[in-house]
């Protein structure tokens, strides 16, 4: 699908695969029309879908929901509101705010209890690429492996194996902490700031060579040629992406 | 400005009352202290040295204390009257034997002097009237005597002459004895004393006020930039007291015009906030039909042409938010809350999120940013929305140069600038999308709100726009 709005996207595509049908969504919308398409686009998708029109019971029906799709202006109780319950209930739970609104200030609000933030009009591919690496951050992986290149990755047991060889591959704690976090944001291109930050959880250094040193030994181990990496692909100036 | 009448401060309890009585109470000090403390000093003497030593005092003060010594002659001279010289001569003898510190004599008719007690003291043979006068003015002053003249009889009438008895004062006692060392010594420190409590009460005095003048001071002093200083309680109704609630009135009244202020803000990003929502609902309905058009059987050109609609619609909702955005930050209704920013890591993670759309629109990406951190004072989401706005513009009207370069340059004056070039036709050409100016307006107004530089170079091989802090501006920027 070609999108030229001219709008940054944060991932890229994701997979297309059907495997999803277990997933259950929760999606709060009161818009009539816009609702029946993005359910009808999720359900298309492979999803199952609770759509709601406005929040009141929300959290009554986010108990067995991966993931939920929330409107910012809905009658009654705002989606703020109903964002903030619904993270009390289920703190685990992700929330991809859905707005028309896009003053910066009410981006940020929503993103102090959202996990992600989608502006309308929107394409739905970038929507359901935006749940779909939300479900994987939120540890929501499917049983089937993740297919890079020549590598197999199994993320529900934390086992990676080489399809050429036919070989595990065995990474030391903090390679396979950094493989994870790139693959947690597939697609999406992270700086040397981001990674450390979030793998190490301290601000990041000036000058600090040790992720560089960390992705050397982590393409040694995954990569077919490690000094052309397939992978882990460097996005010179910016920093370090996974693509799918 | 008004010409406001001064409120009439209350006398009572005033600075001015208090220090004035200060004042007041030291200027008395000369005239009321000294002489007080001298009573207050014989006083003590009195009771306390009189009391010590009992053998020197009571006895002789009773019977020669001057009233009686003057009750006891002219008494004795009543009693006299028409008595003989010799019984007068007796008389006289017993009453020196009684007072023996006391000396007498007396004149008879005849104005001769007689001193039945023998003398002590050197007197003429006869005395007249002159000679009366003269001993009461020379001598008597002279040698601080006390003396009574009392005529015999009481009566001058009688013409049986007169009786003087006369007593040095040093026999009357000690009171009227000048002052020893001792005594003067404790003078001087009752007056000492009195000096330093005056430092002590008027030291006090500006101590007390210095410490709530700086009290005062403290509660002005807000100590971050953005909050109000707190009001402060008024304990005393004095001058310094009614500078505390003036204060405290023009915090309420800052109070109430900022939170006047915000409450405009709100009301403002309500309006923008739900325009917005109005704008884009149905936009998303006709981007949804546009989407589910392409699920149906269409021709080549009916394709081409929905793909230009869904450009248009991308396009209109950018423009909508620049429109928005624009006229709340005009309005003067947005706050932008500054911090220090590394602004290559910003540019770089906007890069980033840019990437993906200039990888797919071919775009050769050139982005060359210096390692380590570089710290301007900015509102970080305004700056990502003008790295945003101008990333757009690339996209959308230079998309002929396949190129964006983005890197970092010295400026004019030395410092770190931000480059974002592309290979496109110029700003002049007409790139057949409008709209380029709203977005280029907000970076406009960004930037000059954020105490930075823009400037723009455009040629029909391509544009450079350099964003670096201005020269003028220092910190970058400013507080309103």
């Amino acid at each position: 699908m070609d999108d030229t709005t001219g709008y940054p996207q944060g991932p890229g595509k994701g997979r297309m695969s059907n495997n999803h049908m277990s997933i259950h969504l929760l999606y709060i919308e009161d818009d009539a029309e816009i609702g029946t398409w993005v359910n009808e686009d999720l359900k298309g998708r492979g999803y199952e879908v609770t759509w709601l029109q406005n929040g009141e019971r929300a959290v009554d029906h986010a108990g067995g929901c991966r993931l939920v799709i929330l409107d910012v202006m809905l009658p009654g109780l705002d989606g703020f509101t109903v964002g903030q319950r619904l993270k009390k209930a289920y703190p685990d739970l992700p929330i991809l705010m859905l707005s028309a609104r896009t003053s910066i200030d009410d981006k940020l609000e929503g993103l102090q209890f959202a996990d992600d933030y989608l502006t309308k009009p929107f394409h739905p591919d970038e929507l359901a690429a935006r749940i779909e690496v939300l479900l994987r951050r939120s540890g929501s992986y499917s049983s089937e492996p993740l297919v890079l290149k020549h590598l197999l990755v199994y993320e529900r047991e934390n086992r990676i194996m080489n399809k050429d060889t036919g070989e595990e591959i065995v990474l030391t704690g903090k390679q396979f902490q950094i493989f994870m976090y790139l693959l947690r944001h597939l697609g999406q291109i992270l700086t040397k700031e981001q990674i450390y930050e979030g793998v190490w959880g301290d601000p990041y250094l000036d000058g600090d060579k040790t992720l560089m040193v960390h992705i050397r030994y982590l393409r040694e181990k995954l990569e077919r040629d490690p000094a052309s990496p397939e992978i882990i692909e460097t996005v010179r100036g910016v920093g370090y992406r996974v693509k799918a | 400005m008004r010409n406001k009448k001064l409120p009439r401060p209350r006398f009572r309890g005033s600075l001015l009352s208090r220090y004035l009585l200060i004042i007041l109470s030291a200027l008395l000090f000369i005239p009321v202290v000294f002489p007080a403390s001298l009573i207050g000093y014989q006083l003590v003497q009195n009771m306390v040295l009189g009391n010590a030593f009992p053998d020197a005092g009571a006895e002789p003060e009773e019977r020669y204390q001057t009233i009686h010594l003057e009750n006891m002659w002219h008494k004795e001279a009543k009693r006299l009257k028409g008595s003989t010289p010799e019984e007068i001569d007796r008389r006289l003898k017993e009453l020196s034997e009684e007072y023996s510190k006391v000396d007498m004599f007396w004149v008879d008719a005849n104005s001769h002097v007689r001193q039945p007690a023998g003398g002590r003291l050197h007197l003429s043979e006869t005395w007249n009237a002159a000679d009366a006068i003269s001993y009461m003015k020379r001598y008597r002053e002279a040698t601080q005597q006390f003396s009574v003249i009392a005529f015999i009889g009481d009566d001058e009438k009688l013409n049986q002459g007169f009786m003087v008895m006369q007593v040095s004062k040093a026999a009357l006692g000690p009171r009227d004895s000048g002052l020893s060392a001792r005594e003067s010594m404790a003078f001087f420190g009752i007056i000492l004393l009195m000096f330093v409590l005056f430092i002590v009460v008027s030291w006090m005095f500006f101590m007390n006020m210095r410490r709530r003048l700086l009290r005062l001071q403290s509660a002005m002093t807000v100590p971050d930039g953005s909050g109000l200083p707190d009001p402060i309680t008024v304990r005393k109704s004095d001058e310094i007291g009614q500078l505390e609630a003036a204060f405290n009135g023009m915090v309420h009244r800052l109070d109430r015009s900022l939170k006047r202020e915000r409450e405009e803000e709100e009301l403002r990003k309500r309006l923008i906030a739900n325009l917005s929502h109005d704008l884009r609902t149905p936009l998303t309905i006709v981007r949804s039909h546009v989407y589910s058009l392409h699920k149906e059987q269409l021709s080549e050109r009916g394709r081409e042409l929905l793909k230009l609609a869904e450009t248009k619609l991308g396009d209109l909702a950018g423009l909508i938010d620049n429109l928005l955005s624009y006229n709340l930050l005009t309005s003067g209704k947005y706050t932008l809350h500054p911090e220090r920013v590394d602004v290559l890591r910003t540019v770089r993670e906007s890069a980033a999120a840019w990437y993906p759309l200039w990888e797919k629109e071919g775009f050769e990406v050139d982005i060359d940013l210096p390692e380590g951190p570089v710290y301007w004072t900015l509102d970080a989401q305004w700056f990502r929305r003008i790295l945003d706005n101008l990333f757009q513009n690339v996209v959308r009207h230079a998309r002929s140069g396949q190129y964006i370069g983005v890197r970092a340059a010295m400026d004019s004056a030395g410092g770190m600038a931000i480059v974002i070039a592309d290979k496109g036709k110029g700003m002049k050409a007409s790139s057949g999308d409008k709209g380029a100016g709203i977005g280029l307006a907000i970076v406009g107004f960004l930037t000059r709100e954020m105490g930075l530089d823009m400037e723009i170079r455009s040629t029909e091989e391509g544009t450079t726009i350099l964003i670096s802090r201005a020269s003028g501006g220092g910190q970058g920027l400013k507080l309103k």
